[in-house]
C-alpha cells in the first residue's frame, strides 16, 4: 500500500495551514507509490472539519473521541500507532510545529520508523521517498534516503508548500478509538492566551527596526501604522531609543537585545556593526535609507534606496489593500 | 531532586557564508566560534534555578569532542554538579534518534526526576531527541516549554508555548523530560574564577563501550536514514534591490514580496 | 564609599547598590583621579564593586555576552577568533616571525580588527609603515583581547589570565616597542609587569617618524580640524601633544581646540565598559555635547585617536544632526587621505 497519511494538526476549531501544504505534498508523492492521500483526524467534535478536509484529499479516517478533546502528544501517539498498525501507510506526514515536535519523534521511536524532520523536499525515486532537509537555519541543504521500510515518518516544514486546493470529493471513515481511559502521567490543564503587555523582543517574529531616519517623534505614527500591519512589534537602533521613542527594552545592538524574527524590517536604519550584531539570527531582513552605501544593505535580502517618508506611506497603503 | 541538562555543542553559523567541507558530507567549520547550543543554555539556567529553588543535584550531558569541555565546565560552574562527556566516533549524530539512545543509556539507571534539554539544536533543527529519550526510557515528556512549575507530589506543571504565544499547559508526573524553549529564563554568567573552581568538579568521558551500548544500535549502519549529500541552496545574492521609478512603484513591489513569503 | 563596600557583604545590597548609576555609568575615564587633592582613586572602588556583581553572575546579558565571548573567541563582540585578521585581506602585511627581533611590533585592538568601520585604522597604518620604510611587524593569529574592558567590567580574574596569556605571547615575539591602535590597549598593556619591550600608542610612533623626516605627506587636506583628547590617552598617559604635532604635520589643516582640552577633555562615554552597558541618564550623552562645542568651533572634521571616541562621537554627530557640515575621523583616515 502506497498510501499517504497526513495527520491533521486542528486547535480550537482551527485548522491549520500546513495541513493544507501538507495535502499538497502528498497529492504529489501519493500517486508515484500506487496510493491515496488520506487525512488522519483525531478529536472530539471534529465531524465538522471531515467536510472541509475531503475536499482535498481521496479519504478522511476520523477519529471522534471525548478522550482526545485537545491535543495530547501520548493519546495521539497511541491511536495513531494502532492506525498505523491497521493501516499501514507508506508514509505519515506530520507538521513541524509545536505540536507535531511533540508527537513524532516519540512515535518514530515507539514503532521504530525510519525518521526525518523539517522537510523541505520529497520525491519518489523507485517507488522510494528521497527527502531534502535544511541545516544551519536554512544556510544548508541535506538529501536522505531510507532504508526500506513499511512505513516512513516525516514532519514537514511550514510554508514550504504551496496549500492544495479544495477540489476533490473524498470518502469519510469513522475510526473506532482505541482509547480506554484518561492517561494520569500527561494530563491537559488548559489553555492560556498570550499576554498582551510587555512584549520581549527577543522573541518576536516580526519586527520593525527603527533608526535615526525616522527623524522626529512625530513620525512614530506613520511607524506604528507600518508595524501594525506587519503584525509586528517595534524595535529599534540606540539613536531611536535616545531620542525617546522607544523605550530601552527595546534596543537591539551589542548593548541592548539580541533578536531573531522572521522578518525584520530596517526603517532609517544605517547599519552599525554595533546595531548589526543584534540581527545577525533574523531570517529576512529588509531596509529603506536613502543612503545606497548603508551598511544595512549588505545585511538585507531586500532594499529600497528612497525615501522612507515617500515609500512607507504608499507600503502601507499596499498592505492595507490586501488585507481588505 | 535529580536532574539531567543535556548540552550540545554548536558552531555559530548566523554570519558567515557556509561552505561544504572535502566530503561534501559536511561543513567546513574551521572558521566559526562554537558555544553551548542557545535553547541549551536556557535549559542549563533552568535546571540550576530548579535545583536553587528545590534542592537536589544538575547533572550535565552532552556528546561532543574535547574542545566542548569549557562549555560544560561553564554549565558546572553556573551551577551543575558533575558532568558526563560522551565521545565515540561511531555515533551516527545525523541520526537524532541514535543521538537520543546514547544519553538515554548515559541516564538510564540513575535515580533522576528530571531530563531537561534545549528543545532545539541550531546546527540541525530537529527538535527530536528529547522527545525521542522520554519515549526511550518510558517516561512523560512535555516540549517546547516556556515555563515550570515544580508541584509537591512528584509533579511538574509545564506550560508549552504553542505557536501564536498560545501557552499549553500539562502536568506531568515525575520522572519526566522537558525540552525547553528560549525565553524561558534569563541564563546567568559564569564567571571565570567560578569556571576555575568548577575544575574540580568530576568530568566523566564515556565510550559506547562504557555506557554499555553497542555500536551497531547507534552507528550509521543501525540508523534507518541515510546522509546522500549535502549542497548549498541558491540563494539570491545579498540585497535585492527593489527599482521603480516612483516611491509608490518599489512600495507595491515590496509589499507583493511580502505578501508571496507569507510575510504579510 | 565606605559604606558601599560594607553593604557589598549583603548579597540583596549589593544587587540594589549596582543598580546605582555611579556603578555602571562610570567610563573609568579618571577625570576625578586627575583632579583629586588627595590623589584618591575611587574608579578602584567602582570596579571592585563591579567585581562583586561580576562574581555572583548577575550581570547584565549584554556584559555578560561581551565577557564570554573573550573567554570563549578572544573578544568582546561575539566574532570569531579565525575572522580577526579579515582587515590584512588585499594587504601585503608583515607578520611577525617567532624569535625576530623588530622595532615596532602592533598589537590592533579587537574592535579595530571586527568592526568594518574602524579596520581602516589598521590598513592604513600598515600603509604608512611601508611609506616610512618602517621596521615593522603585526601580530598573527595569536593575538587576543587585552582585556581592558574585561577589567573595567569587573572580570578581574579574566583579566588576569588575559594578561598571563598576552604576557607569554609577547614574550616569543622580541621588539623595542609594541605599538598599540587603541589608547585602552594602551592602559591594559602597561598594567602588564613583565613587558619587556615599551608600550606606547601609535600617535607617538608618527610623531616620531614626521619629526624625523621619515613620513612627509604631499597633497592637501584643507580642512578645520579638532582634535578630541581620548580619556585613556591623555588623562590616563599624558599624551597630549604627539597627535596634536602630527596632525599639524598636514598641509592645509587648521587645527583648533575645544574650550575643554587636554587634562578637561570630555569623555566619550565609550570607555569603562559602556559599549556594553547603557547609560541609566537621562541627560543628554556627553558626546552629544561634544559634538555641539565642537559646532560652535565650526569645525568641519573631528579627529580622534580612539575606536571608541570614533563611535560615540560619530553617533553623536548624527544624533544632534550636524552630519552634513561635519564629520569624526581617525587621525589614520585623515592621513589615509594624503597616501
Amino acid at each position: 500500500m502506497g498510501d499517504v497519511f497526513v495527520i491533521i494538526e486542528h486547535r480550537r476549531g482551527e485548522i491549520r495551514d500546513v495541513n493544507w501544504e501538507m495535502l499538497n505534498l502528498a497529492s504529489q508523492v501519493a500517486p508515484e507509490m500506487g496510493g491515496n492521500v488520506v487525512s488522519v483526524l483525531l478529536g472530539s467534535g471534529v465531524d465538522e472539519f471531515t467536510e472541509k478536509l475531503s475536499g482535498a484529499c481521496d479519504k478522511v479516517l476520523y477519529v471522534e473521541d471525548a478522550l482526545l478533546e485537545s491535543f495530547n502528544a501520548d493519546k495521539y501517539q497511541r491511536v495513531l500507532s494502532s492506525i498505523i498498525d491497521e493501516h499501514q501507510p507508506k508514509i505519515v506526514m506530520v507538521g513541524h510545529t509545536a505540536q507535531g515536535v511533540d508527537l513524532a519523534p516519540a512515535l518514530a521511536v515507539e514503532k521504530d520508523l525510519p525518521y526525518l524532520t523539517e522537510l523541505v523536499g520529497l520525491r519518489i525515486e523507485d517507488q522510494k521517498p528521497v527527502g531534502v532537509r535544511q541545516y544551519y537555519q536554512g544556510k544548508v541543504n541535506a538529501e536522505f534516503s531510507f532504508a526500506d521500510a513499511d512505513t516512513y515518518l516525516f514532519t514537514v516544514r511550514e510554508a514550504a508548500f504551496e496549500p492544495m486546493e479544495a477540489n476533490q470529493k473524498g470518502s469519510v471513515e469513522k475510526v473506532e478509538s482505541p482509547l480506554k481511559e484518561e492517561l494520569d502521567y500527561r494530563k491537559f490543564i488548559e489553555y492560556q492566551e498570550a499576554e498582551v503587555g510587555d512584549v520581549d523582543i527577543t522573541q518576536s517574529d516580526v519586527l520593525v527596526g527603527l533608526g535615526r531616519g525616522v527623524r522626529e517623534d512625530k513620525n512614530m505614527p506613520l511607524m506604528e501604522e507600518l508595524a501594525g500591519l506587519l503584525g509586528a512589534d517595534m524595535c529599534g537602533s540606540r539613536a531611536a531609543v535616545d531620542a525617546g521613542w522607544l523605550p530601552h527594552d527595546r534596543q537591539v545592538g551589542t548593548s541592548g537585545k539580541t533578536v531573531k524574527p522572521k522578518l525584520y524590517f530596517a526603517v532609517g536604519i544605517s547599519g552599525a556593526f554595533q546595531h548589526l550584531a543584534g540581527i545577525k539570527g533574523a531570517k529576512t531582513v529588509v531596509a529603506i535609507n536613502k543612503d545606497p552605501n548603508a551598511p544595512i544593505f549588505a545585511e538585507a535580502d531586500y532594499g529600497i534606496v528612497d525615501d522612507l517618508f515617500k515609500v512607507v506611506p504608499k507600503l502601507n497603503e499596499k498592505l492595507n489593500e490586501m488585507k481588505g | 531532586m535529580k536532574t539531567f541538562v543535556c548540552i550540545k555543542y554548536v558552531p555559530d553559523t548566523s554570519e558567515a557564508d557556509v561552505k561544504l567541507d572535502e566530503t561534501g558530507l559536511g561543513v567546513d567549520t574551521s572558521r566559526f566560534s562554537f558555544d553551548i547550543n542557545e535553547a541549551d543554555n536556557y535549559a542549563v539556567e533552568e535546571a540550576v534555578q530548579i535545583k536553587e529553588n528545590h534542592g537536589g543535584e544538575v547533572s550535565v550531558l552532552s556528546i561532543g569532542p574535547q574542545s566542548s569541555e569549557v562549555t560544560i565546565r561553564m554549565a558546572l560552574a553556573k551551577g551543575g554538579d558533575d558532568a558526563i562527556r560522551v565521545e565515540d566516533s561511531r555515533i551516527f549524530e545525523h541520526d537524532p534518534l541514535a543521538v537520543a539512545k546514547v544519553l538515554s543509556a548515559a541516564v538510564k539507571d540513575q535515580d533522576y526526576k528530571l531530563i531537561l534539554t534545549g528543545c532545539m539544536a541550531n546546527d540541525d533543527g530537529n527538535m527530536s531527541v528529547g522527545v525521542a529519550m522520554a519515549e526511550e526510557l518510558g517516561i512523560p515528556h512535555a516540549s517546547m516549554v516556556k515555563q515550570v512549575e515544580v508541584l509537591d507530589e512528584g509533579k511538574v506543571r509545564a506550560y508549552r508555548e504553542l505557536e501564536g504565544g498560545v501557552m499549553e499547559v500539562v502536568e506531568l508526573t515525575l520522572p519526566a523530560v522537558l525540552t525547553i524553549q528560549t525565553g524561558i529564563n534569563e541564563p546567568r554568567y559564569a564567571p571565570i574564577k567560578g569556571i576555575r573552581q568548577a575544575k574540580k568538579k568530576e568530568l566523566k568521558v564515556m565510550s559506547l563501550d562504557d555506557l554499555g551500548l553497542p555500536a551497531e544500535q547507534v552507528d550509521e549502519s543501525a540508523s534507518k536514514i541515510k546522509l546522500n549529500k549535502m549542497y548549498i541552496p541558491e540563494v539570491e545574492a545579498k540585497a535585492e534591490f527593489i527599482e521603480g521609478e516612483e516611491p509608490e512603484e518599489k512600495a507595491e513591489k515590496l509589499a507583493e514580496i511580502l505578501q508571496k513569503g507569507g510575510l504579510a | 564609599m565606605r559604606r558601599f563596600v560594607y553593604d557589598t557583604y549583603d548579597q540583596e545590597m549589593l544587587e540594589e547598590l549596582s543598580r546605582l548609576p555611579e556603578v555602571w555609568d562610570c567610563t573609568g575615564c579618571r577625570t576625578c583621579e586627575v583632579r583629586c587633592p588627595k590623589g584618591l582613586k575611587p574608579v578602584e572602588v567602582l570596579y571592585a564593586l563591579r567585581n562583586q556583581m561580576v562574581e555572583t553572575g548577575k550581570v547584565e546579558p549584554t556584559v555578560r555576552d561581551a565577557l564570554e565571548s573573550v573567554f570563549l573567541e578572544g573578544n568582546p563582540w561575539n566574532k570569531p577568533r579565525a575572522t580577526r585578521f579579515d582587515w590584512m585581506e588585499g594587504l601585503d602585511v608583515k607578520i611577525a616571525q617567532e624569535g625576530e627581533q623588530v622595532e615596532y611590533l602592533f598589537y590592533v585592538c579587537c574592535t579595530v580588527a571586527y568592526d568594518p568601520k574602524l579596520q581602516v585604522v589598521a590598513q592604513n597604518l600598515v600603509k604608512l609603515m611601508e611609506k616610512a620604510g618602517a621596521n615593522y611587524a603585526f601580530l598573527g593569529e595569536e593575538e587576543t583581547c587585552c582585556g581592558s574592558e574585561v577589567e573595567a567590567l569587573g572580570e578581574e580574574e579574566l583579566f588576569q589570565e588575559l594578561l598571563e596569556e598576552n604576557t607569554e605571547l609577547f614574550s616569543n615575539y622580541p621588539a623595542n616597542k609594541i605599538v598599540t591602535l587603541s589608547p585602552h590597549c594602551l592602559t591594559a598593556l602597561k598594567k602588564y609587569q613583565d613587558l619587556k619591550p615599551e608600550v606606547i600608542h601609535y600617535t607617538q610612533l608618527l610623531e616620531e617618524l614626521v619629526r624625523e623626516g621619515d613620513l612627509t605627506f604631499d597633497g592637501e587636506y584643507s580642512k578645520k580640524v579638532v582634535f578630541h583628547d581620548p580619556c585613556y590617552l591623555g588623562k590616563q598617559n599624558g599624551i597630549y601633544e604627539e597627535p596634536r604635532q602630527v596632525l599639524k604635520s598636514i598641509p592645509g589643516l587648521e587645527l583648533v581646540e575645544f574650550n575643554r582640552s587636554r587634562e578637561r577633555s570630555l569623555c566619550c562615554e565609550g570607555g569603562g565598559g559602556k559599549m556594553w552597558v547603557e547609560t541609566s541618564s537621562q541627560q543628554e550623552r556627553l558626546a552629544e555635547t561634544r559634538a555641539r562645542d565642537a559646532r560652535e568651533l565650526e569645525a568641519e572634521v573631528i579627529a580622534a585617536a580612539c575606536p571608541f571616541c570614533v563611535l560615540t562621537l560619530d553617533d553623536a554627530v548624527k544624533a544632534v544632526g550636524h552630519e552634513e557640515e561635519m564629520k569624526v575621523q581617525e587621525i589614520t583616515e585623515i592621513l589615509g587621505e594624503l597616501l
